[in-house]
């Protein structure tokens, strides 16, 4: 009776993709500003192989943030 | 001649309701982005009226589930619909009065339905749409933007707990720039669609659409246009509940309620899901605040605040009937309409009257 009533797919499929997006979106921008932070820290202790790769995550994370948005506003759009 | 007077009339409350529903929204799209400091009020909210207008272009899956999935649109006419408009207003300004994020969506809905129950019985009612696409999701969405937005901001303060504390600030107060325009952007299409769903009902009732049919263009644009002004005009009132009474926040909190927010509602956008935004948005709140020390949350504030939701549907629900009855005593004809318009309006300009005297809804800045 309440499958009936419960499109249960769809919803499971909502539960699914707000837990991705909304804790994958959070995690991957926090890395980028730890990414930043870290940056700063090795820049000052004048480790430059680090800092660099630190950027580097920062950077990552940062497009990787932007991605997502971006394809979340894609598939809205799409249906 | 009088069955398109009473649909002009339809539009025009509808559209008045699109209105209040961005002006009665407006705190929880910038409240937090205002609390933590991300955005200037002004700055918020013009960005917000901005995306919510944008917002109300990109779906029309909700518009389609409220125009034929909630209430039998052969046995809806637009004298229906407009009690039903009159119910969802009133209660909308009755929790305004008192500074209550209660649901703009449940509000619409819970009055459409009653006034269908008062013109037409229970068969009006399609419960199957209702309890799966409404009242459902409605029990759902905002527990499951409480718990994305509690383990979302316990993971962050996993990671950048360790850092200067002035940088992280200040990189989430950028990241709030996005998901506060994610959210804004979440609003207006799921939202707007709502009003469109009610005029397209209106319009197919009155014979002006075939069943079934998308929200025509004028449509869109015209629900899309009054929530953005209304959004733009602000409620005070509220911004000041959900940026500070519940919790106070900093700025990795914010990020963590939008984004929970942002998700939960483009996801269920997507599936035609017309949840309330308010609930979800809250919802994202108070986990982001649990999240970091359950105490946080003043409980109480949220405690009014779900008694608002729990009164909602049933509410706007009894007022739409009692619309529905009163217009009914003047006939078929447009005189019922036009006089419960002028009598409604008379009882806005009292309320708002009354509150000014009392003390101005918290100002900007």
């Amino acid at each position: 009776m309440m499958a009936v009533l419960v499109e249960t797919k769809e919803l499971a499929q909502t539960i699914v993709a707000s837990v991705v997006a909304g804790i994958g979106i959070t995690v991957v921008f926090s890395i980028a500003i730890w990414g930043v932070g870290r940056y700063a820290d090795f820049n000052r202790d004048e480790r430059p192989l680090a800092a660099g790769a630190a950027a580097a995550l920062a950077g990552g994370a940062l497009v990787a943030t932007l991605a997502a948005v971006v394809f979340g506003i894609v598939v809205m759009t799409s249906k | 001649m009088s069955s398109d007077v009473i649909l002009v009339i339809v539009v025009g409350t509808a559209l008045a309701f699109d209105f209040t529903n961005g002006f009665h929204d407006t705190a929880n799209v910038v409240a937090t982005s205002i609390s933590t400091g991300a955005a200037r009020p002004q700055v918020a909210i013009g960005i917000a009226s901005l995306l919510n207008f944008v917002g109300a272009f990109i779906s029309i899956s909700v518009a389609a589930t409220v125009a034929n999935d909630v209430v039998d649109a052969a046995v809806i006419t637009p004298t229906v619909v407009f009690a039903g408009l009159i119910g969802a207003i009133a209660w909308n300004l009755i929790t305004w009065s008192f500074g209550l994020p209660s649901s703009s969506s449940h509000a619409l809905i819970g009055g459409v339905v009653g006034s269908a129950v008062a013109a037409a019985g229970f068969d009006a009612v399609i419960g199957e749409g209702l309890v799966g696409k409404v009242l459902i999701p409605a029990v759902i969405a905002p527990i499951l933007a409480l718990l994305v937005a509690g383990v979302a901001i316990g993971l962050v303060y996993r990671i950048v707990g360790r850092q200067r504390p002035g940088m992280v600030t200040r990189g989430f107060r950028y990241g709030q720039l996005v998901s506060g325009g994610m959210l804004a952007l979440a609003h207006g299409t799921n939202d707007a669609q709502k009003t469109m769903g009610v005029i397209t009902l209106a319009l197919i009732a009155n014979g002006s659409l075939a069943p079934s049919s998308d929200p025509p263009l004028w449509v869109i644009a015209s629900a899309a246009a009054a929530i953005a002004l209304g959004t733009y005009s602000g409620g005070w009132r509220i911004i000041r509940t959900t940026g500070t009474r519940i919790i106070k926040m900093d700025a990795a909190q914010g990020f963590s309620a939008q984004g929970a927010g942002a998700a939960v509602i483009l996801a269920s956008t997507h599936f035609g899901f017309p949840l309330s935004t308010t609930h979800v948005i809250n919802g994202g709140v108070m986990g982001a605040g649990a999240g970091k020390r359950v105490s946080a949350v003043r409980w109480g504030v949220a405690g009014n605040i779900v008694t608002a939701w729990l009164l909602t549907l049933p509410a706007a629900a009894a007022i739409g009937a009692l619309a529905y009855g009163a217009t009914s005593i003047f006939g078929s004809g447009a005189l019922g309409p036009v006089l419960v318009t002028l009598a409604s309006l008379s009882l806005i300009v009292a309320v708002f009257t009354q509150r000014s005297r009392r003390g101005a809804p918290v100002p900007a800045g």
